[in-house]
C-alpha cells in the first residue's frame, strides 16, 4: 500500500492539516442537519480525505464498507435507449460516483441515474439519519446542462438525500449549485504543514530525516501533499539512508515536457513543431490532461526565457487555454500556443543576434 | 389546371391518387426518395406501370413555382449528394413534362426510354466492349449445360454507360429470355406502418434477394408452360443489388452471390454501378468494391464499362434530334455531351430537358433570367449555365481537394491591375497573389468534405507544406485551424446534428480552415511529393480512449479502494510513482528507470497502433 493511503486520515480527530476546518465539519454533521456541500481546492489539498472522513463521521464504520459496482444503465432518450456504463462506489449510507466519465452524456446520468438514487429513501433502521449521500466528483467537468438538472435534482429530493461535491475550480459550477450549497474551500497545505505529515510519516515509518530533507520534498511537491508523500516515497526507495541532497526523482511525464521546452527554444521551424506535436501527442495518449501539459509547459519555459517576453508568452498561454476549453480538441490549441511561442522566440532571436 | 390535364392524360402516372399515403410535410417533398443511391428506371415511364403504382408519392405534381425555380437556380446542390440531386432532376423533368405535355404528342414518354436501342448497332457503348460482352453469352448459350464453371459475368462501370442496354440488346439479339432481378422499391416508413395494419408482414429486401437467389441456383428457372415447346434460352441479369447496411448484411449478399457464381447452371450477368472514387468515404461503394473482387476471385468473368466517348454521346443525341425534329445547335449538343461526364443516361434526359424549355419560358412559368443563350460566342457563361441545368455535379476525391489546399498553387504575378472602384486597399504583408483554383468552398462541397476530417487532415499535413523558415506562417496555420476547432466543438453534446444553425457552423469551419491553411502559408515549401496522411490524432484519440478506460479501472488502488479519485490525478500522479516503484522494484538502474518507462509508452503505443490497423475498417465507418 501507498503511504498516501496508508496514512491517510480516517476521522475528522485525526487530521492534521485541516484542523479547524475539520472541527467545523464535526460540529455540522454532530449538531444539526447537514446541509449540501461543495468542496473545492486545488489537488492533493485534502478534499477526498476530509470528505471520506466526514462520512464515517455521520455513518459511522459502515461507511468504509464499500463495494464497486459497474453497472449498466438504459435511459430511455426520447427516441433511443442509451446504454450508459458507470462504475459507482457504494457503502449501506452513501454512493460515490464520477458524473463526468459519461464525457457529452453525463446529462442523461445526473438526469436519470442520480435522480433515481436520490429518489429512494434509505430504510430507516434505528432512527438514525434518514438521509443518503451522493458524493459526486469532478463536479466543474460537468456539463452546463448536467449542473441545470443538477441543480433541480438538489431541490428536489434534498429531504432524502445530501449531495456532496467535489471539484478543483468552483468558478466552474454554476452559481445556481454554488448557492445551494454550503462551500468548503481547501486551501492547498502550506509548506510547513507538509512537512510536519512528512515528518509524521517518517516517525512511523521509523525513518531517520536528515535536517532540511522534509523541506526540501515540501518545497518540490508544488503545495500538493499527495505529491510530497509520493515523492517522499520514491525518495525512500531510492536510497535510505537519506543523503541531505538526494535528488527527488520527478515525474516522468513532467521530464517529458521540459524535453519539449528545451526542444522549442532550440529550434523554431514547421519541422520542428512537427516534432514536438507528437511528443504532445505521447503525453495526451498516458492521459495526461491538456491544461496540466500547457500550465507546466509555460512554467518551464518562463524558466528560461528573457523577462520581456515573459509577458507576452504568459498572454498566449491563457488565451489559449480558454480556447483549449471552449475548444473540443485540446492539441490543436496546445499546437497553436507552440508555434505561437516559437513564432515570437525565433523574432526575439533574431532582434537580438541579428 | 395542370391537374385535370394530368389525370386526362392515358399515362398511368397519377400519384396523386394515392391520397393516403401523401401525408408528407409539404417542406421537404424530395427526402422520400429513401435509395439516392440508384435512380435507376425512370418511375414514371408507360412501360413500367408497375413501378410507378409501387413508389406512391415519389412527388406531387402540383409543384409550388418557388421550389423549381429554387431547384433550377442549383441552390440546393451543396447537399453533398449529387445522386439525390440527379434523381431529383429527373423527377422534375418528368412533371414538367406531365405539365406541359398535354399539348404535344407523346412527350409523356422519357426520351431515354423512347430512344432505347434495339439493335447492336445502336448501342453508343464501344464496339470492342459489346464485342466482348456478346461473344461471352454466345459461347455460353450455345454450349448449354456443358461446362459448369464460370457462368457468371460482373459488368461494372459508372452510372449510365449503357451496362443493362447492353445485357438486354445482347439478349433480344439472340432471341434469350432475360430474367431480371431489379430491387424492389423500398419500403417507406408510412408504408410499413400502412401494411402492419393490414397484418402484411414485412420482409427485408436482402431476404427477398436471398431466397431469389436460392430458388435459382437450386432450381434453375422453371420455363413457364408458354414456352415449353420453344426452349428459349435465358439469360439471368441481376441489376442493382440490394443494400446491406452493416457488416453481418453485407456478408450475407456475399455468400450468398459467391454460391450463384460457383454453381449456378444459367448465363448471369450481375451488373454493378461504380461510384466515383470520390465517394471513398462512403461505405456502401467500398463494399461493392469489396464485392466485386470476391465475385472476381469466385471465378466471374469482369467486364468494365468506360464511360462514353463524348463522340458516340453526341452522335445518339443528334440522331434523337433528327427524331424529334427539334432544332438543337451542334454547339449545344457539344456542350451537353461534354457537362454528362459519359452518362449517356444523363445526357438524354438534359437534352429532353433542353428542348422542352423553350416552351417552359413562353409559358411564362419561369421568371428566371440567369440563363440565357442568346450569346453563343461566351462559350465560358454557356458551359457555367448549361453545366447548372444539365451538368451532373463534379466531383472530386478528398484527397485530391487536399492536395489543392495544401499545395497551395498561386498565380505568379499580381493578377492585371485590379479596378481601384472594387477593390480594397491591403498592405502588402497581408495580401495574396490570387488562388489557381476555384473558391475553396466549392471544392470543399465536390470532394463531399465533412468540416471535421477535413481539418483534422489538414492539421495532420499542412506543416508539411510549408517552409523551413516560416515559422510565422505556422503560427498563422495552426491558429486558423485552432478557429475552427472552436466553430467545430459549439453545440457540442446537444447532438444537434441535423440542426440547421449546425450545417452552417461546420460549413463554415470547414471555409475556416482550408482558407486559413490557404491564407497562412504564404510561403509555401518547393514543390515535392507529400504522401498525405491519415490523422494521427485519431489513432492518439482512440488510444487515448483506451487508456482512459484503464485507469478508471485502476483508480480505486488509490485512496486503497475506499474512494475513487480523478482520472487526472491518477494519471499525473499515481501512475509515474507506481510506474517508478516497480522499476525499481525489479531492479533497474537509476537512469534506466525513466527511460524504461519511456518505452512502456512507446509500446504501449505501438500496440495501439497495431490494433488500430485492424480495425481500419471501423474507422472509416466512423466518419
Amino acid at each position: 500500500m501507498l503511504w498516501v493511503d496508508k496514512y491517510r486520515p480516517k476521522t475528522l480527530d485525526q487530521v492534521i492539516v485541516h484542523q479547524e476546518i475539520a472541527e467545523n465539519l464535526k460540529k455540522l454533521v454532530t449538531e444539526q442537519d447537514c446541509p449540501h456541500l461543495l468542496f473545492y481546492g486545488p489537488s492533493g489539498s485534502g478534499k477526498k480525505t476530509l470528505i471520506m472522513a466526514l462520512l464515517r463521521q455521520i455513518f459511522g464504520i459502515s461507511a468504509e464498507k464499500v463495494k464497486v459496482e459497474n453497472r449498466t444503465w438504459k435511459i430511455d432518450a426520447g427516441s433511443r435507449t442509451i446504454d450508459l456504463e458507470l462504475t459507482t462506489l457504494s457503502s449501506t449510507n452513501h454512493v460515490e460516483l464520477s458524473p463526468s466519465d459519461a464525457g457529452f452524456q453525463d446529462r442523461y446520468i445526473v438526469q436519470e441515474i442520480i435522480k433515481e438514487m436520490a429518489k429512494n429513501r434509505p430504510i430507516d433502521t434505528k432512527g438514525r439519519k434518514g438521509y443518503k449521500v451522493l458524493v459526486l466528483n469532478e463536479v466543474d467537468k460537468l456539463s452546463r446542462e448536467a449542473q441545470h438538472s443538477l441543480r433541480r435534482t438538489m431541490e428536489k429530493y434534498s429531504a432524502s438525500c445530501r449531495l456532496i461535491l467535489c471539484c478543483n475550480s468552483s468558478s466552474k459550477v454554476t452559481e445556481a449549485i454554488r448557492s445551494r450549497c454550503l462551500n468548503v474551500r481547501i486551501n492547498a497545505p502550506k509548506e510547513d504543514q507538509i512537512v510536519k505529515v512528512l515528518e509524521f510519516i517518517g516517525k512511523k515509518e521509523g525513518l531517520q530525516l536528515p535536517p532540511g530533507f522534509a523541506a526540501r520534498v515540501a518545497d518540490k511537491s508544488n503545495r500538493s501533499l499527495r505529491r510530497a508523500i509520493l515523492s517522499f516515497e520514491t525518495c525512500r526507495v531510492q536510497q535510505y539512508p537519506f543523503a541531505s541532497n538526494q535528488a527527488i526523482p520527478p515525474m516522468d511525464w513532467e521530464e517529458y515536457v521540459s524535453e519539449i521546452c528545451s526542444d522549442m527554444m532550440r529550434e523554431q521551424s514547421p519541422k520542428r513543431l512537427f516534432q514536438v506535436r507528437g511528443k504532445l501527442y505521447e503525453l495526451l495518449i498516458n492521459c495526461i490532461p491538456p491544461e496540466i501539459i500547457l500550465k507546466k509547459l509555460l512554467s518551464e519555459l518562463l524558466k528560461k526565457l528573457d523577462e520581456e517576453l515573459k509577458h507576452e508568452v504568459c498572454h498566449w498561454a491563457a488565451y489559449y487555454e480558454h480556447r483549449m476549453r471552449m475548444g473540443q480538441k485540446a492539441i490543436f490549441h496546445l499546437e497553436a500556443f507552440v508555434a505561437k511561442f516559437m513564432s515570437i522566440y525565433k523574432a526575439f532571436l533574431i532582434e537580438t543576434f541579428g | 389546371m395542370i391537374l385535370s390535364s394530368d389525370e386526362e392524360d392515358d399515362c398511368d402516372y397519377k400519384p396523386n391518387l394515392h391520397r393516403s399515403y401523401t401525408k408528407k410535410p409539404k417542406s421537404r417533398p424530395f427526402i422520400t426518395r429513401t435509395n439516392p443511391r440508384q435512380p435507376k428506371k425512370p418511375r414514371v415511364s408507360g412501360s413500367r406501370s408497375r413501378s410507378s403504382r409501387d413508389s406512391p408519392s415519389l412527388f406531387e405534381v402540383g409543384f409550388p413555382e418557388e421550389d423549381f425555380e429554387e431547384l433550377f437556380s442549383g441552390s440546393k446542390v451543396s447537399a453533398g449528394t449529387p445522386w439525390l440531386w440527379f434523381s431529383v432532376r429527373r423527377l422534375l423533368l418528368s412533371s414538367i413534362l406531365a405539365r406541359v405535355g398535354s399539348g404535344t404528342s407523346n412527350l409523356n414518354e422519357l426520351w431515354v426510354d423512347k430512344y432505347k436501342p434495339h439493335s447492336l448497332e445502336e448501342l453508343a457503348v464501344h464496339k470492342k466492349k459489346v464485342e466482348e460482352v456478346k461473344s461471352w453469352f454466345e459461347e455460353r448459350l450455345k454450349t448449354t449445360k456443358g461446362n459448369l464453371i464460370n457462368n457468371v459475368v460482373v459488368i461494372n462501370g459508372k452510372a449510365g454507360v449503357g451496362k443493362s442496354t447492353t445485357v438486354h440488346v445482347i439478349a433480344s439479339h439472340f432471341g434469350a429470355r432475360l430474367c431480371e432481378w431489379n430491387t424492389p422499391t423500398p419500403t417507406i416508413w408510412q408504408e410499413h406502418v400502412h401494411n402492419t395494419n393490414t397484418g402484411i408482414q414485412y420482409t427485408s429486401k436482402l431476404d427477398e434477394f436471398v431466397n431469389f437467389i436460392e430458388k435459382i441456383r437450386k432450381y434453375g428457372l422453371i420455363p413457364s408452360s408458354s414456352f415449353e415447346d420453344a426452349k428459349p434460352s435465358i439469360i439471368l441479369l441481376i441489376d442493382d443489388l440490394p443494400m446491406t447496411n452493416g457488416r453481418v448484411a453485407f456478408e450475407r449478399l456475399q455468400s450468398c452471390l459467391l454460391h450463384l457464381v460457383r454453381s449456378t447452371q444459367l448465363p448471369t450477368a450481375i451488373l454493378v454501378s461504380d461510384y466515383d472514387e470520390t465517394d471513398s468515404t462512403d461505405h456502401t461503394a467500398q463494399r461493392l468494391e469489396q464485392l466485386r473482387l470476391s465475385l472476381e476471385n469466385a471465378g466471374a468473368c469482369k467486364v468494365s464499362f468506360n464511360p462514353i466517348t463524348i463522340n458516340s454521346i453526341k452522335k445518339t443525341l443528334s440522331r434523337i434530334c433528327r427524331q424529334e425534329k427539334c432544332s438543337v445547335t451542334d454547339e449545344q449538343l457539344d456542350l451537353i455531351a461534354k457537362a454528362c461526364g459519359g452518362d449517356i443516361r444523363h445526357a438524354i434526359t438534359s437534352l429532353q430537358l433542353f428542348c422542352v424549355k423553350p416552351d417552359l419560358v413562353l409559358n411564362g412559368s419561369f421568371s428566371t433570367p440567369s440563363y440565357s443563350y442568346g450569346k453563343e460566342d461566351d462559350i465560358d457563361a454557356l458551359v457555367r449555365g448549361i453545366s447548372l441545368l444539365f451538368g451532373r455535379d463534379e466531383t472530386l476525391s478528398l484527397f485530391h481537394a487536399l492536395g489543392k489546399f495544401l499545395h497551395n498553387k498561386r498565380e505568379t504575378e499580381v493578377a492585371n491591375a485590379i479596378t481601384p472602384g472594387d477593390a480594397f486597399l491591403v498592405r502588402d504583408n497581408f495580401s495574396r497573389l490570387s488562388l489557381k483554383m476555384d473558391a475553396p468552398e466549392k471544392i470543399l462541397c465536390q470532394a463531399h468534405g465533412q468540416a471535421r476530417p477535413v481539418t483534422d487532415f489538414l492539421h495532420e499535413n499542412v506543416l508539411d507544406f510549408i517552409s523551413d523558415e516560416a515559422m510565422d506562417d505556422a503560427w498563422h496555420v495552426s491558429s486558423y485551424l485552432s478557429d475552427s476547432d472552436l466553430l467545430l466543438s459549439s453545440f457540442r453534446g446537444m447532438l444537434a446534428r441535423y440542426n440547421e444553425a449546425e450545417n452552417v457552423l461546420q460549413s463554415a469551419a470547414a471555409s475556416v480552415a482550408v482558407r486559413g491553411v490557404l491564407y497562412g502559408n504564404s510561403h509555401p515549401s518547393p514543390p515535392r511529393w507529400h504522401a498525405i496522411r491519415k490523422p494521427k490524432l485519431w489513432q492518439v484519440e482512440k488510444s487515448m480512449l483506451h487508456k482512459q478506460k484503464e485507469i478508471v479501472r485502476q483508480r480505486f488502488i488509490a485512496y486503497n479502494g475506499s474512494s475513487s479519485s480523478n482520472v487526472s490525478d491518477v494519471a499525473t500522479e499515481y501512475m509515474p510513482v507506481l510506474k517508478w516503484l516497480e522499476c525499481r522494484a525489479s531492479g533497474f538502474e537509476d537512469n534506466q528507470a525513466l527511460v524504461y518507462c519511456n518505452k512502456t509508452h512507446d509500446e504501449s503505443c505501438n500496440r495501439m497502433s497495431l490494433d488500430d490497423r485492424e480495425s481500419d475498417d471501423d474507422e472509416i465507418e466512423e466518419w
